[in-house]
């Protein structure tokens, strides 16, 4: 017996003209991994909610939704609440207690389960997502990938039967992410629990999952195993191609038929086996650009938050020539936000010195510098919005009326001008904050992870608004985790380790040097092409090989 | 923390220790239970916390010489008149009254100190989630939403200042005022948000669903029970015995001391011996290795 059978779900919000969700005719089997993607607005999130009656938004509905055979609605709340479990996008807003140990108890404390089995079950959860290291901490103290683990771990000692995921990585860095994939992977295959998961990051999914989903527009596209999901999408021309993993997409781009490569490794052995009696014309690297006059340059600067606390930034040294793309890459907490808030002048560095355009950055004043000189976007672009419309929060920058609708126009964001900050997706909720921060009108914009949290589409169209500002002049500074980005759209990367820079270069030379920090698209045909990093260099020479 | 034997008792019998030790220290006013308690209050302080005990210490002495000189100016009674100031008597028992009064002070805020190393905020919840499992949940939830609402109002400042819409040190007080409001309604807007996310999270995992039963994380053991009924002998033996009055004004007369004071020494020395008793085996234990 299936484990959700949905029937005929139609569903609009009240007052909205479209429905969100159109005719969903889905079932999911007890045991499945079930992957669901679309754009962002494809009614994934809708329709997740409506598997829990609890979370269900209001509106108008038709069709039914069986649960282990019986309508959803007359399954009992606590039963749900057991068998269904549903984790958020949002690590830290879903914690609701103060303590590990007590976060993990919270959902047995509520099914008002006896002491004996709770002890035993919180000890298993905490022993099974290795959490006994931090079991008596303070949640504020966990990382965002922590905090994540944690709100996966309360939620299985319920022991539910279904585990759903509402984009649950969106917000961690990607080794985070992997790992956090990986405990869903190994729940699903240790424990039988079906799971039903949303996720941009479909690189490290999809070669795990048994069926993809793909939405559009409220209604399900295509439905069927990974490989066979990708071909659909590629023969169709979907938008949502280019989500798709890179040795998918270099394959079908390739002009490849039959079943794709799904991973680095299947990527490998296609274009091994493809190209191996062939000579290998290598691509030139990007000639290294000519050094400019520096927009920003920094000179050893030594930086530590606390008097005791270790240093940060250790001598970090770089200059970024106007005009550039300058992409920083590194690990996570390695102090690639320092140096940015250091760039700034927010952290004062107690050695060294910052110029900005030639001048020290103490000489300005603060008035000066953040007017038509510098601007720096914060990661999470919410702590920007103060007004109740997005009008409204361009307005507030004391600005013209005809440069605010300009600049409205380069982000984007015309159609949205009535609407609310936070009601907006990451991603307009990315360029709104990029809006703002032009306004200023800077010749110099520092930007700390400006894809976290976007789809594919989302970022082409930042990266679009990027390459125009540098176009016009303005230097672009910016923190990543994004490889795949930084390798397509920046001019030049910077590995940053152990407070300093290691090595700057163009995207080519970089990512083609290192062999673990790199782009699929590298790891893939580092076999048998150098310099190759995005998906387009791959395709294109696998065309002048194979001609 | 350090590690501490009596801490990890049950939060109950901590609790019901400090319930007497605190009680204790805010009705006696006999100099001898006064001193002892100090004494014992600043041991157990030592082996919770160490060195930080001395700069507690020397931050109380101002306090206890100022109750102590000031309580003279106010409380003329007594018959040894010291000297006259502002027109009226300063007299010696007023004096001593006065130096007894900031002994039962300083004497309590050494045993807060130690009450707040011991009892932390989770077992004062275990402690009264039992009665109140709702209550205790909600005030965990706001023990936890305003230090992150300061976190955030921080971020947002910072966030703007960034774009040139922060403030600098000119900023009128007006600007500030403007500025206070702005992140105040951000904020406002990010706590209800975050509010309605926590909601369903909490109701996803079926809160309200059921009666609500309580993790312990501490277990109550025969230990805790004796430790109980050895606490509950001395402060009987405390009461007992009598003895623990003292008057100071206008004549000084006290009660002279009798058994009631070992009892209560050793009630208020019990932490102490406990970590002692604990380093000394450990120290047994690590010589054997």
């Amino acid at each position: 017996m299936a484990h959700f059978h949905i029937q005929d779900l139609t569903f609009s919000y009240p007052g909205g003209s479209r429905p969100v969700l159109d005719g969903i005719h889905l079932t999911i089997a007890p045991g499945e991994y079930v992957v669901l993607c679309g754009q962002s607005g494809s009614g994934k999130t809708t329709l997740l909610r409506h598997l829990k009656t609890v979370l269900t938004p209001h509106g108008r509905r038709s069709g039914t939704i069986l649960f282990n055979g019986l309508p959803l609605e007359q399954t009992g709340q606590r039963e749900q609440a057991a068998k269904i479990g549903y984790v958020m996008q949002n690590p830290d807003d879903q914690i609701v207690t103060g303590k590990v140990w007590h976060e993990l108890s919270f959902g047995l404390e509520s099914l008002g389960v006896d002491r004996n089995t709770m002890r035993l079950r919180v000890a298993e959860m905490a022993s099974y997502f290795g959490i006994q290291d931090w079991f008596h901490r303070d949640v504020d103290t966990l990382s965002g990938g922590q905090k994540q683990l944690l709100n996966l771990a309360a939620i299985m000692a319920a022991q539910p039967e279904v585990l759903i995921l509402d984009e649950p990585t969106s917000q961690l860095d990607p080794i985070a992410a992997s790992d956090f994939l990986a405990t869903v992977r190994k729940i699903n295959r240790e424990l039988g629990t079906t799971i039903l998961m949303t996720e941009h990051r479909l690189e490290d999914i999809f070669h795990a999952a048994d069926r993809v989903v793909v939405m559009e527009d409220g209604r399900i596209l295509a439905n069927d195993a990974p490989r066979a999901v990708c071909y659909q999408l590629y023969r169709q021309n979907s938008p949502m191609f280019p989500a798709l993993p890179t040795p998918a997409r270099a394959f079908y781009a390739a002009g490849g038929t039959g079943a794709c490569p799904l991973t680095v490794r299947e990527g490998r052995s296609w274009l091994t086996a493809a190209l191996e009696t062939v000579t290998r014309s290598q691509p030139e690297p990007e000639p290294v650009p000519e050094q400019g006059e520096p927009a920003l340059r920094l000179k050893d600067l030594w930086f530590r938050y606390e008097k005791d606390s270790p240093d940060v930034l250790k001598g970090l040294s770089f200059t970024v020539p106007k005009g550039a793309l300058f992409a920083i890459v590194g690990g996570n907490g390695a102090g690639k936000s320092t140096a940015l808030k250091a760039a700034c002048g927010i952290c004062k560095p107690y050695r060294g010195k910052v110029e900005v355009f030639g001048q020290e950055l103490k000489k300005y004043s603060a008035g000066r510098l953040f007017r038509e000189n510098l601007a720096m976007l914060p990661q999470d672009p919410k702590s920007l919005f103060v007004k109740d419309s997005v009008g409204e929060e361009l307005e507030e920058m004391d600005a013209s009326r005809e440069e605010i609708s300009s600049v409205a126009e380069d982000c984007q964001l015309t159609s949205l001008l009535n609407a609310h900050p936070h009601d907006l997706s990451g991603g307009e909720q990315q360029r709104l904050a990029l809006a703002k921060a032009l306004l200023t009108k800077p010749r110099l914009l520092l930007l700390d992870e400006p894809t976290k949290g976007l789809d594919s589409f989302y970022k082409r169209k930042l990266a679009g608004i990027l390459t125009g500002l540098t176009k016009s002049g303005v230097t672009v500074v910016m923190v990543s985790h994004d490889v795949e980005f930084c390798a397509e759209y920046a001019d030049l990367v910077s590995m940053f380790f152990d407070g300093q820079i290691m090595t700057t270069n163009t995207p080519r030379r970089f990512f083609g040097q290192n062999s673990f920090y790199t782009t699929a698209a590298n790891r893939m045909s580092r076999c048998v092409f150098q310099n190759a990093v995005t998906v387009e260099d791959v395709v294109s020479l696998y065309r002048e090989n194979t001609r | 923390m350090r590690h501490d034997a009596f801490s990890k008792y049950h939060p109950l019998t901590n609790f019901l220790f400090f319930l007497g030790a605190i009680g204790f220290s805010m009705v006696i006013q006999h100099p001898a239970y006064l001193a002892l308690s100090f004494a014992a209050g600043c041991c157990y302080c030592f082996a919770l916390e160490g060195r930080k005990t001395g700069r507690l210490l020397l931050g109380l002495i101002p306090l206890f010489l100022l109750v102590a000189a000031v309580n003279p100016l106010f409380n003329t009674r007594g018959e040894t008149v010291l000297t006259v100031v502002f027109g009226r008597n300063y007299t010696l028992e007023a004096l001593v009254y006065g130096m007894v009064v900031a002994g039962m002070l300083v004497n309590m805020l050494v045993w807060f100190r130690c009450y707040s190393a011991v009892l932390t905020s989770d077992k004062f919840i275990c402690l009264f989630g039992r009665i109140l499992p709702s209550l205790s949940l909600l005030l965990v939830m706001v023990l936890r939403l305003i230090p992150n609402l300061g976190r955030k109002a921080r971020q947002i400042s910072g966030a703007r200042r960034s774009i040139g819409k922060g403030l600098g040190a000119q900023s009128t007080r007006r600007e500030k005022a403007a500025d206070g409001i702005q992140i105040l309604s951000a904020l406002t807007g990010w706590a209800l948000e975050g509010g309605i996310v926590a909601g369903d999270s909490m109701r996803s995992r079926g809160y309200g669903t059921a009666r609500r039963t309580s993790f312990q994380l501490y277990r109550f053991t025969p230990g805790d029970m004796a430790l109980i009924a050895l606490m509950g002998a001395l402060a009987a033996g405390v009461l007992a015995c009598g003895g623990t009055q003292a008057d100071f004004t206008p004549v000084i007369s006290i009660h002279p001391v009798t058994w009631g004071l070992a009892f209560f020494g050793i009630f208020l020395f019990l932490p102490s011996a406990l970590h002692l008793q604990e380093a000394i085996r450990w120290h047994i234990s690590i010589s054997r290795i």
